[in-house]
This record gives structure tokens, C-alpha cells and sequence, in this order.
């Protein structure tokens, strides 16, 4: 993947730039010397790799706004990252820029159950805010895979999504306000702590916006209320093309699960090997079915479905009966990247979206791209949203290999777009998708985009080889 | 995850481990948020992640290891939340320990950083030594407080003095006894009486005998065996580690018929556990092998035998899970199952899976980052109202020790609730 | 007025502008917020149709000018609804695009998220006369901006909308509300929280001061509406006797909620979105002036009507200001419309990005100026 020009003279200007910044920071908030900086240089998406010019830790909004007018003033680029998870690469480094890293902001500043509300710093995790109000019943709805691990500044800026997101929706439905530090250590303000915003829907805009509009300090939070109890089924089917069906059949019945998950033969294997949840080997594709409410709702709920499961003939059906089982049952789907890295040493996570009804023609088209290539693919997907991740297994170590995944997931992504979806539904462009953005937008609506981006940072500093083509960069210098 | 070592390197065995386990790592981030020094310092580099790319970086260029990775290196607790969590199965543990055999190899400490790694190196595995160090520092606890300034040997010479008990135990030596069954004969088990524990948890031992012997196991202590070498062996040296572990593998493996061989200190069971590993290139591999594969925690082996006998107290314990129990050796429920079945109502902590700072020398070496997880540990123990905090493992009792909550090693409770004498620490309980 | 009945047609109209254009659908939020001093109008209501519905998928496209009532009667047809079940407070001409333009929603925006929750694709012609689309027909969709969001209530202010794509759900097989009586605001709010902090999944939770009323909707299959009524009601008997209203009783409550119903048709209306502890001492504060209203939202939309004149304007803007919340001008003689602030005002910071994003539309600042702000 091709990086932008590093700008002329920040390179040679490194060591006084890394003076410049510690002199603004505590100890121990700058890094600077080439092996510290290493770990830095990828993220999620290892594949892709880039030193830093380097990194700053920051723990107050006090320390943020000093390194970006600091930044702004030399010209430095930023690029932030949260726990570096990012599956797009949303994180990587440039080599003449600092690294913002918001692992030490990790505070929950209130919470307030009678107006439904938390206000936490960037670097908390997804799961702590459910564990911060989870005594109390509650909890933060949006639940991406790596809940654990990563952070709500990066959930913001990624828009992240999650198996339960069809009931509940994707992170920007489950915001009510944010604090971010422009490019010049302005501090704004968005949202607030009640539902609606008047003006132009700045939380909106920001959420998913990639960390090209500005720096999150503070994030305020919808919490819910957690129902009475929830229980998952699995249905394993002989088919994609009969699971696909199955799928529209229940939307079609007016339910709406909390999950409806989807995984293809080889991610039941590789997630059934991790987690020992009981999915059907023998299954060429699973459904995992979630249902909330009371015991009697859930089991009329399931019965109801289980109904409708029964007419597509599935290979086998069963209901969790108790909180151990459901959870093995989602330890299984929620690990399940992490899964395939035991039957291969490295993949590609793919995150196109498609209508529903195309699924099972793309998974067909998957399968002959995936014999065309050489490389195998599991396909886990979102199914009550259209959410496709095609993980493409290759050899890292093998150069070849590797370039072929890239191939390969990208003609997967151009299919996404052909039969009417997106690039990606909930990992974000990063750098991964870039240079697929005129696959799905004309050069104008492009231009339109970046020129919002201008409007917030007029010199684009601010993680600019990410998102938009590099000719935007160019054209904006 | 990519690596990049020449077909020469990878001709050494060793590094052709460290390939294999760096190959499965995909990167995704997960360990990052479980492990006890991210979450306290935020910093990629003191995340297993982090640590893991150190590595890699340090091996792939055969680099002599540097200040910079030794720091992050040595912060590692080893407490292995992070291969719990980890999704691939990456072997982080092997990894970590040959990181720590190639800094030792490869790195000059600093003077005084050598000198009292080399003096815990000499102490700790042996109980007479350790008796007497630690006679010696109970007389200069009360005076820990006059020790001048913030550096960090300074900060160390006070961990540790705060370590030492206020009274010691009477001395226990039981090196080459035999204990016989009582009543009847169900088995035949070698325990490892641990080193720093005969000195500073006597009772521990006591009591595991005694429960045992009651339960109708006898119980041999081999002369020969002794430390189990997890001191050294996470301290990177190797020699020293594969000595003790050839030691003991030969020390059980003599002529005598065991059911098990049980470790009553978690730490130790790890290690016990890892001896197939350690000589898996020596002629006493597959000796190495079976010793290992017949290590038992407690726990696990009074899981199907335990039989509590008294009318339960109305007691809370707090059971705070080793790391090397709950990640090392992935005991997660026995000990909960049994102190339930001894009639004591059982609580955990919030963030369980996180270490209380102990880790073997750890707090001695790290005590500022030890100290923060010991606080953080002993809050969410407390905000759970225990009468007493219980755990099988003595690294960490002494850890969580003084800070107004008795602590005390579960399978005194189980003894006490099995006919044994109440544990000394309840007291006042 | 220009009434093209193409999106090429409505483009080249706006490429050719020679002055500042007055956006509308069917001019039914004339009233609202500021009036647009412009030379001449452009009306989408030609450009009009439902474009795409997939019930199976929850997704339908409608151009612009499609009348809301058409695009609810073709989603009833199916068992489906749009989720926010926005409020017809200004009849029954109001178009999608209008709709969207103000981001208006109704009760069930308190779980079920604002119209811009589920705006998931939108086609638009901006300032320069570009037609553009962005976001698209699936459910989940981050590739780049999220321009359909910015669009969502701009009072097409950057650009004009000519098709939108939005997420609907299938109509609940039942309905129920709980109703507590005998209240103040203080206590019906505290129920409100108390509901919508239970687990039963409540999708309307207003107050009605002058009937000292809390009202709570639960939408489900019957069966569940059922448990979950008497479990809330019991639940909550705390406040009191609950009474249940059945399905027909509850739908004809809640449009009334939804239509604002419960004001009066004083000359000056306002909505207010706050903290929900906050809405009690809003109708307080406010009572006295004559501004009287009702709570939805759990108590954090404030729906008030009044005198209209610049020193009760200004004491509702006070009122949602002190709890740091928002306010719009929902109706109001021109003159009053004109001199004041009808949204809160933006510091200054956020003001110039606004300027240069709004530039980055409408260079030549023709489409709706002065909508939102005095330019």
C-alpha cells in the first residue's frame, strides 16, 4: 500500500520536533528511539507497517491540546489510535507523524442511571463501560468483536457495530455527545447529554469520521437497561443458500432478533476449535440466533423461530439452556478472528456490507474467486444487517501470498459494491479500503467529502493518508 | 503475523520456536486489555502485544537485547492473563522465557540491578538461607521507613523489608519424610514442599499433609527434590533453572511409584508442569515429560476426593485466583467448588483475572507497579466484605497479607472444615 | 415557485441560480425556525415516488417529495413503519424530504432512535448544482463521511435532497401503555426514568402536566405486551395504581403525543431537548409566563406552546440553557422568527467550521440561507 510523501523538512527537523514535545509533556509521555517505536508501526492489520516519526501518550485534554497546536504550529502530522485494533489499519503510522496514543485517558468521569448517561475519557474500553454500570442492570449496547480490547474513541471513530446491532444499533445510534480538540487545540463541544442536537448533526458527522476531523477527549454514552435474560439458539443448514433463506424468512415473520449471526463451513471449524461451543461440524453453514426477554418470551420467541428454522430442513438445532452455554456460544463467534489465526498464520478481515437477498450469490462468487486465487476464506456475516467478513487466510512470510489476499479482498469489496452495498460496514476505510473509495463514489462526491474534511482541518494533518485516495492529500497541499 | 528470520537463524532450535509461536500471534490486540501492566501504565510496549513485537524485532536482527526492551521485558509479570485471553493460542510464556534467557545472555545490568538478582537468586530457593535473610530483615523492618530517597534499589531494599513477616514461623524442614495414611490407604503422592514457602508459610504444608494422610493418601517428600527453579527460570537463567528442574525430575522419578506429584504453591505447579518443555532436547525428556504430566495442583487433586467433615462457620471468603493457577495452569473453578463444598460462602473480586503484583520477585523488582496492583487487587477484594481473603498460592497471601484482612492458603480452610485445627490466621474471625 | 419534476432538472436549476433559493417540499415548515429571504423558490414535491421497499431487508428509498402518508400507507400495507414515527404537526403534506431535512421524530425516538438514526442513504444536489449520494441501501455502512447524517435536519441548508434510503421495522403485533395518575412533574418524571430503566423494553415514555399523567408504551408481540405491562405496572407501584390501555387505546394516545395534540394553539411553539430529570423545572420556570407544554422523551423533550414575544423567547432559551440543552422555534409570527435566535447559537470555534463546511456545500450561499441563522 502506497503511503503519502513524507512533507519536506519534518523529517530532518525529528530531533527537535521530539524535544519540542517532551518539553510540553510528562515523562515518560514521548517516545522516540526507533526500538520503543516499533511495536507502534501497525496495528490490527499487521500486514501494513510504518515507523513513526513518534509517539506521545497523553493523560489530560490539557495534554492534547498543548501537542496539537504543537503539531499544528511545525506543520507535524497526527495520527491518533486507541488500542490499536483497528482491523483497517486506521492506526498506522506515517513517517512524519506523531503518533497520539489515547491508552492513558482511560477514565469513567460519570455516570448517571436516571438520565441514562456515561461520560468517559477515550481510552476506556467498550466492555468497561458495560462493566462500570452492569451492577446496576445496565449496559452499553454496541459490542464489536474486540469489545474487550478496544477503546470508545475508537469505536467513535470508527463507527464500530457488533452482533447485537441489529436490535440496538451501531455506535452512532448510542451517542449523545463528544469533546474533541481540533487540529488548532480548539476544544468543541458536540452533543450534549440529552437525545437531539440542533444544528447541523456534528455527532454524526465526527462519529465514523476516522480521526480527520479532530481529536476525541470525552465521549458521553446512551446506557440501556439490560433485559430480563437472553438466550441464543444455533441451526445449522446444509447449505448457504438454505441458511440465506432461513434468514429472510424470520425478518419476513416480523421478528427481530438481538443477533442473527451467520458463519460458513471452515469459521464453525476454526471458531469451534477455540471455543468448544457445540457448533455442528457437519453444518455447511450456521446461524447463531439471539432472543431477549423474560424465560417465557424467550422460549416463545425461540419456539417461533424454531419454526421457522424447521420448514429449511437444518442439519441440527440447538437451544442454549443455560448462561454458560450461551456465553461459550458467543465466545466462539466474538473470538472468531483471533480463531482462524490457528488454522492459518495470517488473514485478511474483509467488511463489505450486500443486501441481504445477495448472500448466498456472493458467498458463490467468494468460493469461485477463493479456488481462483489459491487462497481459502472463511465468511462470518452479520446476517440480520448485511454484514459480510470474508477473512482471506494467506501466508504472510510468503510474499506472493500476500499480495494475492490484497487482490482477492479487494475483488471481493468491488462485488460488495456491484450488487448495491459498501466497502465496509463497520471497520472503517483506514488504509485497507482508500483506494477502493472511487469504486463506490464519483470523483465529485468525493471532492465533496474531502472538502468537509478541509473545512475542519485545512491543512490536513490530521491522519491524512487514511480514507480518501492520496490525490486528495495532494490536492489539498 | 509476519516474521522475518534467515533459514540460518531458523536453524537454531530455539529460534525456530519462537518463529512458530510468533507466526500464530495475528495481532488483533486482545491480550493488551487483561494484562495487569497495560492497564496500569497504557503503553503499547508494556502490553503483551507490545512486548511480543519487542521481541520479535530483537530476535529477527539478532540483537543484543537493549535497555529499552529490558525495561518492558522485566515489567512483564509473567502472570499469563494474556494467553487466557488470547483467541490464536499464541505460547507467549515460552516466548517470554526465551526473551529473558537472550537478555540475560545478552545484557549487562546494571551493578546494583545484578547484585540483588544474584542475592534473591542465592536466597530464595533455599529455607535455611531464607530464614535467616529474613530473620534479618523482620529487625530492620521497623526501620524500612528510615531508608533515604526514591531511587529505585532503595525502593526495592524497602519492598522487600515490607515482605518480611513481623514474627516468623517455627522452622520447617521436611526434606526426606514420609507421611503415612490414616485410617486407610486411597493413594500415594509426592509433594513439593517449596522453598521460600517452608520458611514463611509452614502451615501450608501442614496442612496439605494432614488433609491428605486423613483422606487416606500418604504423602513422601523426596531428600533430593528442592526449588522448583521458577525463581531463576524467570529471572532468564536458564543453567540454573534446567539444574533444578533435572534435579527434582530425578528426585521423583527414583525407583518410587507416585499417584501424582502436588504442588500446593501455584507458581511452582506452572513450572512442575513446564519441565516437559524445559528438557524437551535432553536425555531425560520423556523422565521430564511424565513428572510433568503428573503434576497436580491441590485442587485439582482433592477435586474428587475432599470430604468435608465440620459444621460449617458463617464465613465469607474472598477467593482470589493465583495467576499461575487461573492462567498458568487454567484452574479456574476447582478451588471455588471446593471451598464451596466446605460450607464457606465464596466471593471473587472484580477483575479477577488480574494479578495482585506478586509474581515471584516481582514486587521486589517493580514495586512501584506491584504496589498499584496490589491496591487495586486488595479495593475489589475488600468491596466484596470478605472475613477472609483465601488463594493457593504464598506469593501472593504474602502480597495481600497486612492490610487488615487475614489471608490464608485454601486448603488450610479445607483442612480446618475436615477435622484439622482452625487456621492460625483466623483467629479473631 | 419551481417544481422540477427530475433530479437533472432540479440540478440544473440550482447550477443556474442567480440568486439565494427558498428549499422546500411542500412548504409546510414555512413557520418553523427563521424565514429565508429568497428570489425565488424550488419545490421537490415533483420530484416524488417510492423508489425501492424490501421488506425482508427493513429498507426503503423514497424520492424527496413523497408525501409521508403515502410512504406510511405503503409500509402499513406491509406490516412495517417507519421507527422514529415522526410527528405530523404540520399536516398531512409533509414530504420525506422535509422530514428528514428537520430531523423531527416522535415517541418512540426515545429507544428507537431519531430520524437520523435511521437515514441510511440519501441523493442530494448541493450548491454547485452536483447531484451526489452518499451512504446507501444496507444497514451498516462506514465508507467514508457520513454526509446522509450532516443532510438529516440541515433545513437544506447544504443541499437538496432528492432521494433518501431509510432503515423501517415491522409494526409490533400489539401495544400496550401504562398510566399512572396523580403526579407532579417531578414524581411523573421519576416513573418515566423508573420505566425506561426497567427491562421491559418501553418504546414511549411522556408526561401530561395538566393531567398529572404518566403514560408508558410497550410494543410486542401480545403476549409480551401483556406480561410486560402488568409486570411494569407492578414494578412500578411505587407511584400508584396503574390503569393499561390496550392496543386501539395506546395507538390513539400516541399519535396524539406524536401530533403534539396536547398544546394549545397559543401563537408560539417551541421544542426542547434536555436531560429528562431537567424537563420538570423547564415547565416550572415557565409556567408563570404562560408557556405551558408537555414532557415525551422520558421527560427530555419539552413541547411547549406560548406567547410569542422576544422576552418569552428568551426565557425558554434561558430555561434550556441552564441544563445545557437545546431549543427550536417551532412557530412564531415572521417578525419575532426573524430577531431572534430560533436554534441555540455556536461558540465560536464551531461557528467558523460551520461556515466553511456549509461553504464546502454552497459556495455561493443560495440554498435556504438564513434557515437556521442570521447570515
Amino acid at each position: 500500500m502506497q503511503q503519502a510523501k513524507p512533507k519536506p523538512g519534518i523529517l530532518d527537523k525529528r530531533a527537535e520536533i521530539i524535544a519540542g514535545l517532551q518539553a510540553i509533556l510528562p515523562e515518560r509521555a514521548v517516545i522516540g528511539d526507533n526500538i520503543s517505536l516499533k511495536p507502534y508501526e501497525t496495528d490490527g492489520l499487521s500486514a501494513y507497517k510504518q515507523m513513526p516519526l513518534a509517539v506521545v501518550l497523553p493523560e489530560t485534554e490539557a495534554h492534547v491540546v498543548a501537542i496539537m497546536k504543537f503539531c499544528n504550529l511545525h506543520g507535524v502530522r497526527v495520527i491518533p489510535r486507541g488500542a490499536g485494533t483497528s482491523l483497517s489499519g486506521g492506526a498506522l503510522p506515517m513517517a512524519d507523524a506523531v503518533v497520539i496514543g489515547m491508552m492513558r485517558m482511560n477514565k469513567i468521569l460519570d455516570i448517571n442511571y436516571a438520565d441514562r448517561y456515561a461520560v468517559v475519557q477515550p481510552g476506556v474500553t467498550n466492555i468497561a463501560i458495560t462493566q462500570a454500570v452492569q451492577d446496576e442492570q445496565f449496559f452499553y449496547a454496541p459490542d464489536p468483536s474486540s469489545q474487550l480490547a478496544c477503546m470508545i474513541g475508537g469505536n467513535v471513530s470508527m463507527n464500530s457495530g457488533g452482533a447485537h446491532c441489529l436490535k440496538y444499533g451501531v455506535t452512532a445510534n448510542n451517542l449523545l455527545g463528544l469533546r474533541i480538540v481540533t487540529i488548532e487545540g480548539e476544544i468543541l463541544e458536540i452533543g450534549g447529554k440529552q437525545m437531539d442536537a440542533a444544528g447541523y448533526d456534528w455527532l454524526g458527522l465526527i462519529t465514523g469520521s476516522e480521526g480527520q476531523l479532530g481529536i476525541l477527549t470525552e465521549v458521553t454514552v446512551r446506557i440501556l437497561r439490560s433485559p430480563e435474560g437472553a438466550r441464543a439458539m444455533l441451526a445449522g443448514f446444509a447449505s448457504n443458500e438454505v441458511a440465506g433463506q432461513c434468514v429472510d424468512a424470520i425478518i419476513s415473520s416480523g421478528i427481530i432478533p438481538v443477533a442473527l449471526e451467520f458463519m460458513d463451513k471452515p469459521a464453525i471449524h476454526a471458531c469451534e476449535d477455540f471455543a468448544h461451543a457445540g457448533y455442528p461440524l457437519d453444518a455447511e453453514a450456521l446461524l447463531i440466533i439471539e432472543v431477549e426477554g423474560s424465560e417465557t418470551e424467550q422460549s416463545e420467541m425461540l419456539a417461533r423461530i424454531r419454526d421457522i428454522c424447521a420448514a429449511y430442513h437444518p442439519v441440527s438445532m440447538r437451544v442454549s439452556q443455560t448462561a454458560e452455554e450461551s456465553a461459550a456460544i458467543w465466545k466462539g463467534r466474538k473470538g472468531a478472528f483471533g480463531a482462524v489465526g490457528r488454522i492459518s498464520p495470517d488473514y485478511l478481515c474483509m467488511d463489505g456490507t450486500i443486501p441481504t437477498s445477495e448472500l448466498p450469490n456472493v458467498l458463490k462468487r467468494i468460493q469461485a474467486m477463493s479456488d481462483e486465487y489459491g487462497l481459502k476464506v472463511a465468511n462470518i456475516f452479520h446476517a440480520g444487517d448485511g454484514n459480510l467478513h470474508p477473512l482471506i487466510m494467506f501466508d504472510a512470510n510468503d510474499a506472493e501470498s500476500f499480495h494475492k489476499a490484497e487482490a482477492f479482498g479487494a475483488d471481493i469489496l468491488k462485488l460488495c459494491v456491484e450488487v448495491g452495498g459498501c466497502l465496509t460496514g463497520e471497520h472503517g476505510v483506514g488504509i485497507e479500503k482508500r483506494d477502493l473509495m472511487s469504486v463506490q463514489f464519483t470523483p465529485s462526491e468525493l471532492d465533496q467529502q474531502r472538502r468537509i474534511k478541509s473545512a475542519f482541518d485545512p491543512a490536513w494533518l490530521l491522519n491524512p493518508s487514511k480514507v480518501f485516495p492520496l490525490s486528495g492529500l495532494a490536492a489539498a497541499e | 503475523m509476519q516474521t522475518n528470520f534467515t533459514a540460518a537463524q531458523l536453524e537454531k532450535p530455539e529460534i525456530a520456536v519462537a518463529n512458530n509461536i510468533l507466526r500464530t500471534c495475528v495481532h488483533c490486540g486482545m491480550c493488551t486489555a487483561t494484562c495487569p501492566t497495560f492497564v496500569t501504565i497504557g503503553d503499547e510496549l508494556d502490553s503483551p502485544r507490545g512486548r511480543i513485537y519487542l521481541i520479535k524485532d530483537m530476535l529477527e536482527n539478532d540483537r543484543a537485547a537493549s535497555q529499552e526492551e529490558v525495561l518492558h521485558l522485566d515489567r512483564c509479570l509473567s502472570c499469563l492473563s494474556c494467553m487466557t485471553t488470547c483467541p490464536s493460542g499464541v505460547d507467549y510464556m515460552h516466548l517470554v522465557d526465551h526473551a529473558r534467557v537472550h537478555v540475560n545472555e545478552t545484557y549487562q545490568r546494571p551493578l546494583t540491578d545484578r547484585l540483588l538478582r544474584g542475592v534473591l537468586a542465592q536466597i530464595l530457593p533455599y529455607p535455611k538461607r531464607m530464614r535467616a535473610a529474613l530473620n534479618l530483615a523482620r529487625l530492620a523492618k521497623p526501620f524500612a521507613f528510615l531508608l533515604p530517597g526514591e531511587s529505585m534499589l532503595i525502593k526495592r531494599m524497602r519492598a522487600m523489608l515490607n515482605l518480611a513477616p513481623a514474627k516468623m514461623p517455627a522452622p520447617q524442614s521436611l526434606g526426606g519424610t514420609v507421611h503415612k495414611a490414616i485410617g486407610r490407604h486411597n493413594g500415594r503422592v509426592a509433594l513439593l514442599a517449596g522453598c521460600a514457602q517452608q520458611a514463611i508459610g509452614p502451615s501450608i504444608n501442614t496442612a496439605t499433609i494432614e488433609l491428605l494422610n486423613r483422606l487416606g493418601i500418604e504423602v513422601v517428600i523426596p531428600e533430593a527434590a528442592g526449588c522448583c527453579g521458577a525463581l531463576v527460570h524467570h529471572m532468564g537463567r536458564h543453567d540454573e533453572a534446567l539444574e533444578a528442574a533435572k534435579r527434582n525430575v530425578n528426585a521423583w522419578s527414583d525407583g518410587a511409584e507416585y499417584d501424582a506429584i502436588i504442588v500446593n504453591t501455584s507458581g511452582c505447579g506452572t513450572v512442575l508442569k513446564d519441565y516437559g518443555f524445559m528438557l524437551r532436547d535432553d536425555a531425560m525428556a520423556a523422565k521430564a515429560a511424565a513428572v510433568s504430566a503428573k503434576t497436580m495442583d491441590i485442587s485439582e487433586y482433592l477435586l474428587k476426593i475432599y470430604e468435608p467433615t465440620s459444621v460449617p462457620p458463617d464465613i465469607t471468603v474472598a477467593y482470589h485466583a493465583a495467576c499461575s493457577l487461573q492462567h498458568g495452569q487454567k484452574i479456574t473453578a476447582a478451588p471455588k467448588t471446593l471451598l464451596r463444598k466446605a460450607g464457606f460462602k465464596v466471593v471473587e473480586p472484580k477483575d479477577p483475572h488480574l494479578c495482585c503484583g506478586s509474581a515471584g520477585t516481582y514486587n521486589i523488582m517493580q514495586p512501584d507497579i506491584a504496589a498499584s496492583l496490589r491496591r487495586r487487587k486488595l479495593d475489589t477484594l475488600k468491596a466484596k466484605s470478605p472475613d477472609v481473603i483465601a488463594a493457593g498460592n504464598i506469593g501472593c497471601l504474602t502480597q495481600l497479607a497486612g492490610d487488615g484482612i487475614p489471608t490464608v492458603h485454601m486448603v488450610e480452610l479445607l483442612n480446618w472444615m475436615a477435622g484439622g485445627p482452625k487456621p492460625a490466621a483466623l483467629n479473631g474471625v | 415557485m419551481m417544481s422540477p419534476d427530475t433530479e437533472d432538472a432540479l440540478a440544473e436549476i440550482i447550477r443556474t441560480a442567480s440568486g439565494p433559493l427558498l428549499v422546500q417540499g411542500n412548504g409546510t415548515k414555512a413557520g418553523m425556525l427563521r424565514p429565508v429571504q429568497a428570489s425565488a423558490t424550488i419545490s421537490t414535491a415533483n420530484v416524488a415516488g417510492i423508489t425501492l421497499y424490501a421488506p425482508n431487508e427493513l429498507v426503503m428509498s423514497a424520492k424527496s417529495g413523497t408525501r409521508l402518508v403515502e410512504i406510511e400507507a405503503a409500509l402499513a400495507k406491509a406490516g412495517q413503519q417507519m421507527i422514529c414515527e415522526p410527528p405530523h404537526i404540520h399536516g398531512e403534506n409533509q414530504t420525506i424530504g422535509g422530514i428528514v431535512g428537520s430531523n423531527l421524530s416522535g415517541p418512540r425516538r426515545v429507544t428507537g432512535g431519531a430520524m437520523r438514526d435511521h437515514v441510511l442513504g440519501v441523493r442530494a444536489v448541493n450548491g454547485n448544482g452536483e447531484i451526489l449520494k452518499f451512504g446507501g441501501r444496507v444497514l451498516k455502512n462506514v465508507t467514508g463521511l457520513d454526509v446522509g447524517k450532516l443532510l438529516t435536519g440541515s433545513f437544506g441548508t447544504l443541499a437538496v435532497m432528492t432521494e433518501i434510503t431509510f432503515k423501517v421495522l415491522p409494526v409490533s403485533e400489539a401495544t400496550g401503555t401504562v398510566v399512572l395518575s396523580g403526579l407532579d412533574a417531578v414524581r411523573g418524571v421519576a416513573a418515566l426514568s423508573a420505566g425506561l430503566g426497567s427491562p421491559f423494553s418501553v418504546s414511549g415514555a411522556a408526561y401530561l402536566p395538566h393531567e398529572k399523567k404518566v403514560f408508558l408504551r410497550i410494543e410486542d408481540f401480545a403476549s409480551s405486551v401483556k406480561y410486560r405491562t402488568e409486570k411494569l405496572a407492578s414494578q412500578l407501584a411505587e407511584f400508584g395504581a396503574a390503569a393499561i390501555l390496550d392496543t386501539d387505546a395506546s395507538k390513539i394516545f400516541w399519535r396524539d403525543v406524536r401530533d403534539c395534540k396536547f398544546l394549545d394553539d397559543a401563537p408560539a411553539m417551541w421544542r426542547l431537548s434536555v436531560v429528562p430529570s431537567a424537563g420538570p423545572a423547564i415547565l416550572a420556570a415557565l409556567a408563570p409566563l404562560g408557556v405551558t407544554g408537555f414532557l415525551d422523551w422520558g421527560g427530555g423533550l419539552v413541547n411547549l406552546s406560548g406567547p410569542a414575544n422576544e422576552a418569552t423567547h428568551q426565557a425558554v432559551c434561558d430555561a434550556a440553557r441552564a441544563v445545557g440543552g437545546m431549543w427550536w422555534l417551532m412557530r412564531a409570527p415572521d417578525p419575532l422568527r426573524t430577531a431572534v435566535d430560533v436554534v441555540p447559537p455556536e461558540p465560536p470555534a464551531l461557528a467558523a467550521i460551520r461556515a466553511r463546511v456549509q461553504a464546502s456545500f454552497d459556495p455561493r450561499g443560495i440554498l435556504n440561507p438564513g434557515r437556521l441563522r442570521a447570515a
